[in-house]
C-alpha cells in the first residue's frame, strides 16, 4: 500500500513539474501576444503608464487608424498575392525537381543537388546587392515579377530539400504500379507522388507562407514604388527612428498576424506529421 | 488538375507584372528617397506646396528602417539607379565613398552664390557634417556636397514640476557644477531619483565626459591625448573621472544608472519620476509622445571649471545630396533651397519636433527646441575633430566610469588602466 502511495505520489510530482514547465513555457509565448494585442488598444501615453494586459478603455479606433495611415489595404493585397504566387511557385518546381533528384538517374544530378543544398548555406542580405544589380538588367526591378522570382528562389533550397527527402524514402511499388496502370512521369507524380507528400508539403506551404508573408528588407530594396509594397512595409510607418507609433504598431501587427494565424490553423494537423515525416510512407 | 493549377499560377504572375507599366507624366517631378518616418506626413505636405508654388512635382519617397534604406541606397548606386535626391546614413567615410564614385554633385556654387546667401541661414557646425575640407584624408574636392534639413544636440533637461517641489526655481537650472551637486543633495534627502540617461550604452557616457573634459582642459589637451602626446594619468583626466564619483556621492544620479537603456531613461523622466535627463534632441518627440503634459526644460550640461567653455555633442541630424547623374539636379538644388528657407524649416520643426537647420528659425519654433538649438554654440562632434581615439580605449574608459558609479573603482585606478591600454594600442599602432 506505502508503495503505492510512493509511486502515486512520484508520478503526481514529475506531472506537476512537466505542467509547471509547460505552464511557464506557454505563458512565455502567449505573453508578447497577449501585450500586443492589450498594447493596440491603449493610446501611446498609456503604452507607458500602465502596464496592465487589460486597458481601462479600449481604443478599437485605433485598428482603423492604422488600416488608413499605413495604406493597408494595398499592402494588404499585394502581401496575398505575393504569398500565394511564391509559394504556389516553390510548391510546383520544388516538388518536380525534388522529385526529379529523388527517382530520375541524369548526368549531374548530384552535382545540381549539392549546388541546390550550398545555396541554403548563403544568407540571403548577403545576396541583395547581387540580386538587385540582376534584376535591373533583366529589366525586372521595381515590378512584381521580379520580387517574385527572387522569393521562389530564396525558398526552393530548403523546399527541395525536404521533399527529396521524403521521395528517397518512398516505395518504389506504388510507382510501379501506376506506371502498368499507364500512367507517364510526369503523371506518377501528380497521382502518385504529390498526394503521399500532403504533410510535407503543408510544411513547405506554411515554412514558406511564413517567409514570403514576413519578408520587407528585399521589397524595400527591388521596389521603388509605394504601390508594390507588401505589408511588412506597411508597417515600418509606424516606427521610427527615436520614436515609435506603439499603439498603431501593435494594432498593424495585430492584423498582420491575423492571416499567418488562420494558415497555421488549417495546416496544424499536417505540420506535425510533416515535420516526423519519413517513418510511414503509402 | 495540376494543368489548371498552373494556368491559375501563370495567370496570377501575368496579372501582377501586368500592374507594372508605369504612366508618363510630361511634369517635371524630382524623386526624394528618405528612411525618416517621423518626418514623411510633414515632407507630404511641403512636397504639396512646393507643387502649388513652382509647379515641380517633389514625390518623397519613404524607406525605413534606416539599416533597410542604407543597403537600398548602396544597391542603387551599383546599379545607377539613384534618386534625384537622398541622403547617406553612416560616417564620413561612407559619404566619401559615394562622391568617389561619381554619385553626389558638389554643391558649394550653389552655397557661395550671392555671397554665401544660402550657405549663411545654416549653423556653421551643421555644416560641417557636409563639408571636405582642404586636404583632407579622403582626397575629396574640398567644398558642401550634402544640405542639412536639421540639427541636434545632446544637452540636460530637468522637471520643472519636481524642480518646484525640491524648493527651486523652476525657470532657473544649476549654472555652475557645485549648484547642480548641492541640488543632488536635496534629491537624496527628498528620496527623488536624480539624472537618467541610457548609460547603459556606454557611448552616452562617452558624451558627458567629453563634455566636461573639454571644460576642464579644452579642445587642444582632449585631442592631444588622442594624438597620444597627454596621458589619461594627467591630473586634468582624473578630475573628469571625479566629475563622476562626486556625482554618485551627491545623490545627483538615478540608481541602477549604469545599466540603463536609454528608452527605459525616457520613460522615467516622460513619467516624472526623475528630476534630471541627459538625452539627445530627439527626446522634445519622445516625451511629447509618452506624457504630452510634461513641464521641463533644457540645459548645458553645469560648467565645472570656467576656464574653457563647456562642449556638448550635436551637428547636422539629416542632410540631403543631390545625384551628380539627374537630368533634374537644378530643380532639385532650387527645391533644396526653398525647404531650408525660413518658412518651411519653422513648419518642419512645428510638425515634427526636430530642431531646424536654418538659423533665422529658432524665434518662431517652440520655446523647448529653441533651447536645444541655441545649444549650437557649443557643439562638437568625434567626427569633426580629425583623430579618433581606438576603440578599446574608449570602452576601457566608459566602463571605467561605470565602475567609478558603482564604487567599484577609484578615478586614479580607471585612469591607470584607461593609459595601459591606449600605450598597448599605440604600440601596436607603430608596428604594423
Amino acid at each position: 500500500m506505502k508503495h503505492a502511495l510512493y509511486y502515486k505520489s512520484k508520478k503526481f510530482a514529475i506531472n506537476t513539474l512537466i505542467h509547471i514547465f509547460l505552464i511557464s513555457v506557454s505563458v512565455t509565448c502567449l505573453y508578447p501576444l497577449l501585450w500586443m494585442i492589450a498594447s493596440s488598444l491603449k493610446t501611446q501615453d498609456m503604452i507607458f503608464k500602465d502596464i496592465s494586459l487589460i486597458p481601462h478603455q479600449f481604443r478599437l479606433e485605433n485598428y482603423v487608424l492604422a488600416w488608413q495611415e499605413g495604406g493597408f489595404g494595398r499592402n494588404f493585397f499585394n502581401s496575398i498575392i505575393y504569398t500565394v504566387a511564391v509559394v504556389f511557385g516553390i510548391v510546383i518546381i520544388s516538388s518536380m525537381a525534388a522529385y526529379a533528384f529523388s527517382r530520375l538517374k541524369f548526368v549531374g544530378s548530384k552535382f545540381l543537388f549539392i549546388m541546390f543544398m550550398a545555396a541554403m548555406m548563403i544568407p540571403i542580405p548577403g545576396s541583395f546587392v547581387a540580386l538587385y544589380v540582376l534584376l535591373n538588367k533583366l529589366h525586372l526591378r521595381n515590378t512584381p515579377i521580379g520580387y517574385i522570382l527572387c522569393m521562389i528562389n530564396v525558398g526552393l533550397s530548403t523546399s527541395i530539400f525536404l521533399l527529396k527527402t521524403f521521395f528517397d524514402k518512398m516505395p518504389k511499388e506504388l510507382e510501379d504500379a501506376a506506371r502498368i496502370d499507364g500512367c507517364s512521369k510526369i503523371g506518377i507524380w501528380w497521382h502518385v507522388a504529390l498526394p503521399l507528400a500532403k504533410p510535407v508539403l503543408a510544411v513547405v506551404i506554411v515554412f514558406n507562407a511564413l517567409a514570403v508573408w514576413n519578408e520587407y528588407i528585399l521589397a524595400l530594396i527591388i521596389f521603388d514604388n509605394r504601390q508594390f509594397m507588401p505589408l511588412q512595409v506597411a508597417l515600418q510607418t509606424f516606427q521610427g527612428e527615436f520614436v515609435t507609433n506603439y499603439p498603431l504598431l501593435m494594432a498593424g501587427l495585430t492584423i498582420t498576424a491575423l492571416p499567418i494565424i488562420i494558415v497555421y490553423l488549417l495546416m496544424q494537423k499536417y505540420i506535425v506529421k510533416g515535420v516526423t515525416q519519413g517513418a510511414i510512407v503509402g | 488538375m495540376w494543368r489548371r493549377g498552373i494556368g491559375i499560377f501563370l495567370f496570377l504572375i501575368f496579372a501582377i507584372s501586368g500592374c507594372s507599366s508605369g504612366k508618363v507624366d510630361s511634369k517635371p517631378t524630382i524623386s526624394v528617397w528618405h528612411w525618416m518616418t517621423d518626418r514623411d506626413a510633414a515632407f507630404q505636405e511641403l512636397a504639396r506646396k512646393y507643387e502649388a508654388l513652382a509647379g515641380v512635382k517633389v514625390n518623397f519617397e519613404l524607406y525605413a528602417p534606416s539599416d533597410a534604406y542604407s543597403q537600398k541606397i548602396r544597391a542603387a548606386a551599383q546599379g545607377i539607379n539613384l534618386p534625384d535626391v537622398f541622403g547617406i546614413l553612416g560616417e564620413k567615410r561612407d559619404f566619401a565613398s559615394f562622391i568617389k564614385a561619381g554619385h553626389i554633385l558638389d554643391i558649394t556654387p550653389y552655397m557661395e552664390a550671392d555671397n554665401g546667401n544660402w550657405k549663411n541661414k545654416f549653423f556653421i557646425k551643421a555644416l560641417a557634417v557636409n563639408e571636405f575640407t582642404s586636404g583632407n584624408s579622403y582626397g575629396i574636392k574640398a567644398g558642401f556636397y550634402g544640405v542639412p534639413i536639421d540639427i541636434m544636440t545632446i544637452q540636460m533637461v530637468y522637471n520643472k514640476k519636481l524642480f518646484s517641489r525640491l524648493g527651486l526655481n523652476p525657470n532657473w537650472p544649476p549654472k555652475t557644477f557645485q549648484e547642480f551637486l548641492d541640488i543632488g543633495v536635496k534629491i537624496k534627502a527628498a528620496g527623488m531619483q536624480g539624472l537618467v540617461s541610457g548609460w547603459g550604452e556606454v557611448w552616452m557616457i562617452d558624451c558627458l565626459a567629453n563634455n566636461y573634459a573639454f571644460n576642464i582642459m579644452g579642445k587642444d589637451k582632449v585631442l592631444a591625448t588622442i594624438r597620444g602626446d597627454i596621458p589619461y594619468t594627467d591630473p586634468d583626466w582624473i578630475r573628469v573621472l571625479s566629475i563622476f564619483k562626486q556625482m554618485q556621492d551627491s545623490g545627483v544620479l538615478a540608481q541602477g544608472l549604469v545599466t540603463m537603456i536609454n528608452k527605459s531613461a525616457e520613460q522615467l523622466f516622460a513619467n516624472e519620476k526623475a528630476v534630471f535627463a541627459f538625452n539627445g534632441s530627439w527626446c522634445v518627440n519622445v516625451y511629447k509622445g509618452m506624457n504630452p503634459n510634461l513641464e521641463y526644460g533644457a540645459m548645458l550640461p553645469p560648467e565645472a571649471s570656467n576656464q574653457y567653455p563647456i562642449a556638448i555633442w550635436g551637428g547636422a541630424g539629416s542632410s540631403f545630396m543631390v545625384n551628380v547623374r539627374s537630368k533634374n539636379k537644378e530643380d532639385a538644388v532650387k527645391f533644396l533651397i526653398w525647404l531650408t528657407d525660413q518658412d518651411q524649416q519653422v513648419y518642419l520643426a512645428q510638425a515634427t519636433n526636430n530642431l531646424p537647420a536654418n538659423k533665422n528659425s529658432l524665434t518662431k519654433i517652440p520655446e523647448i527646441l529653441a533651447q536645444f538649438a541655441r545649444g549650437m554654440d557649443y557643439a562638437t562632434h568625434p567626427n569633426v575633430w580629425g583623430v579618433s581615439e581606438f576603440s578599446l580605449v574608449i570602452e576601457a574608459f566608459d566602463r571605467g566610469i561605470q565602475s567609478i558609479i558603482i564604487g567599484e573603482k577609484s578615478p586614479e585606478q580607471v585612469a591607470s588602466d584607461v593609459q595601459k591600454i591606449k600605450e598597448r594600442e599605440m604600440a601596436k599602432k607603430r608596428a604594423r
